[in-house]
């Protein structure tokens, strides 16, 4: 074949302008490099503020663009990628996600005697490949970004080195990470070699494009390979959402963490293993003989992440692992969501839904979290640090009493409706015994989430004022969390905006 | 001619894998580890794919087993190191092997694998040949790639921010 034609062919398929938000985001991490390097006495003011302008300008611009010119579907990059309703509202969800993160990371590293560039650019280039994640239709461009956003999270969990937990939690995840990426890959290879075999009917070369794959699972969904490669991508999956069993690494890598990478790990990464949970299970294994083995599986998986995280979550002192538990029950709640959408097309909205008030909701306790706490490590992360927090910063005990109301899924916040997607979700689905293991974790969220709210409203110790200071945050920045705060509370009223985003 | 090529470097692979785990010298291990990389090179010229042996040699054995050496005469831990194997290995070695056992007998005569000398691959499969390779990667992949650049400079600023013992920065807000 003609070069010249080959490569002209495939400039075509590569249809740059409609990454254009990842494009920028992955540009505006590496200005930040550039201007650390030109105005090094700058740096620590003018970096974060780049990082937040650029980030809100590209989230206003993509939404402005929908209202404009209307969602795209369909493939591109020669089906590398799938644009879709599903992928466009997750590139809203990371944008958003990233841009409250970089204001949380401002917020914890202040005052510390740590490098700040770096941290916003690794969260800038995370953030890109997280969006890329959300619309990949082909195994090589999940790999790729994925184990992009996992580098870029071994760094940050290990963020700060000198301190020994942080690094510890590093280590940890690091390693856990690596086994999980061993899985994932092994069972890609499985699927690939399955779809690869000439001695099959409808073999394919392509078998690493999702949808080639599933044409081929539609004849040989029941293959003992195909099946293999199935079960060992899903329990890869399974490690980055932290859902039971691959659950063991959360309490100690969310403390070690920094408290805004806790947030990312906790918001943005298990969301973009939902999003591959949704766009493998729903989209390319929801074949019939193999959704006789996921729903089953992936039930039973939800209904244990639920108990578990629940019961564990119960005694926890420690806000930043009381944080990690609870997340693996709202892990187990949005994979009863995935498990739903096998049947119930509408269902993969829930499960956005839930993602997007879990990630205000989160966002909201996460950011008090990084006012309470000191600058030693595990100063200012258990429990009883909170006592009387409404005393002595109304503005804060408020936020995180919204939050944590919104987590536990009380009526007139947010949480509540997610939660309610999720059920209605089930019931349609027919999934009643994940209906009722989840209607009961809600009501043992209520008793741990409420016993850090009285912590901080009432308050039990005798000297609340010699013993804990009063917390004074500045104007610039009780912003964010005051809109994070308002949202939660205004999308529990009226949901019109988001659905509309959703198109559901 | 090729079945023996194939079964010497199975058995060679298989057999200085085993003696990777079961030396007790982690330099004598390492060895072994090149002699596995070898010989899984090997396999890959059996299929083929040149190129893909090539990068095993080069990547594997060349960079990062002699890393891993680097590593491990640097740290000297002194002599050989006696570990008992605990209940929780010994049963994880059997469940894994079992599980290895399980699926290489439903293997065994299964339709597809009755045949292999027939099997051909009508399309040359990417990393058959380097000129293909190569424009695969620099046309079809190239968001891939161009991500990867990404990966590879976050991973290189992280090493430099880990491993750097950086002055105390000076607080201005």
């Amino acid at each position: 074949m003609d070069d010249l034609q080959y490569f002209k062919d495939a400039a075509a398929s590569n249809e740059w302008s409609l990454i254009w938000p990842e494009i920028s985001v992955g540009l505006l991490a590496l200005s930040l490099l550039v201007v650390e390097m030109l105005v090094p006495k700058m740096k620590n003011r003018l970096v974060p503020m780049i990082a937040m302008i650029g980030l809100s300008v590209i989230t206003v611009t993509l939404v402005l663009s929908w209202v404009g010119m209307g969602v795209s579907y369909g493939e591109s990059f020669a089906g590398l990628l799938f644009q879709s309703g599903f992928g466009e509202s997750m590139r809203l969800f990371f944008l958003l996600g990233g841009l409250f993160i970089c204001f949380l990371g401002y917020v914890t590293l202040q005052g510390r005697a740590i490098p700040r560039v770096e941290f916003f650019h690794i969260v800038l280039v995370v953030t890109a490949a997280l969006m890329l994640l959300a619309q990949s239709n082909h195994f090589v461009m999940i790999f790729i970004t994925l184990e992009t956003v996992t580098i870029g999270f071994y760094i940050l969990v290990s963020y700060f080195r000198n301190q020994p937990i942080s690094l510890e939690a590093g280590l940890k995840y690091l390693i856990l990470g690596g086994l999980s990426t061993g899985l994932l890959l092994f069972g890609i290879a499985l699927l690939y070699g399955a779809a690869g075999n000439p001695q099959l009917a409808g073999a394919t070369a392509e078998g690493l494009n999702l949808q080639a794959l599933r044409a081929f699972l539609l004849n040989h969904g029941d293959h003992t390979l195909a099946v293999a490669g199935m079960l060992l991508v899903l329990f890869g999956i399974a490690f980055k959402v932290a859902v039971f069993p691959f659950q063991i690494w959360v309490p100690d890598v969310y403390q070690g963490a920094p408290t805004a990478v806790t947030a990312f790990l906790g918001v943005c990464s298990k969301a973009a293993g939902f999003a591959l949970m949704i766009i493998l299970v729903t989209r390319t294994f929801n074949v019939e003989t193999m959704t006789s083995i996921t729903v089953p599986l992936l039930s039973l998986m939800a209904i244990f992440s639920l108990l578990y995280g629940n019961l564990t979550a119960l005694t926890q002192q420690n806000t930043k692992r009381l944080m990690g538990l609870s997340g693996i029950s709202h892990a187990g709640f949005l994979l009863a969501g995935v498990v739903a959408a096998v049947h119930v097309d509408w269902a993969v909205w829930a499960v956005v839904f839930y993602l997007f008030s879990y990630m205000f909701s989160s966002f909201a306790v996460f950011g008090v979290m990084a006012f309470v706490e000191g600058k030693n490590p595990g100063e200012g992360e258990e429990l009883i640090d909170y006592t009387g927090l409404y005393q002595r910063s109304p503005f804060l005990g408020t936020v995180l009493g919204i939050g944590l109301g919104s987590l536990a899924g009380i009526p007139p916040l947010v949480g509540f409706i997610g939660k309610a997607l999720v059920f209605i979700a089930l019931f349609q689905a027919g999934l009643y015994v994940l209906l009722l293991v989840g209607a009961l974790s809600v009501a043992i969220s209520i008793f741990y989430y409420f016993g850090w709210m009285r912590t901080a409203f009432f308050g039990d110790g005798p000297d609340t004022e010699k013993d804990y200071p009063a917390i004074e945050v500045p104007l610039p920045k009780r912003v964010p969390l005051a809109i994070i705060a308002g949202i939660t509370v205004f999308l529990g009223f009226i949901q019109v905006p988001l659905a509309a985003v959703l198109g559901l | 001619m090729l079945d023996f090529l194939f079964y010497f470097l199975a058995a060679l692979t298989l057999g200085s894998a085993f003696m990777v785990v079961a030396s007790r010298n982690a330099v004598n291990a390492a060895m072994f580890l090149i002699v596995t990389v070898a010989g899984v090179a090997g396999l890959f010229v059996l299929l083929g794919a040149y190129f893909l042996a090539v990068l095993q040699i080069l990547v594997y054995a060349g960079a990062v087993v002699v890393l891993f050496l680097f590593v491990i005469m640097l740290l000297d831990d002194g002599g050989e190191a006696k570990v008992k194997p605990t209940a929780v290995s010994i049963g994880a070695s059997l469940a894994a092997f079992m599980l290895l056992l399980l699926g290489v007998l439903s293997f065994l005569g299964g339709p597809e694998l009755v045949d292999t000398g027939a099997a051909q691959a009508t399309e040359t499969p990417i990393g058959a040949n380097l000129q293909e390779y190569g424009r695969q990667l620099f046309s079809v992949y190239l968001l891939p790639v161009q991500v990867a650049g990404f990966l590879l400079l976050i991973a290189m600023i992280g090493v430099i921010l880990i491993s750097k013992r950086h002055q105390e920065e000076a607080l201005e807000e």
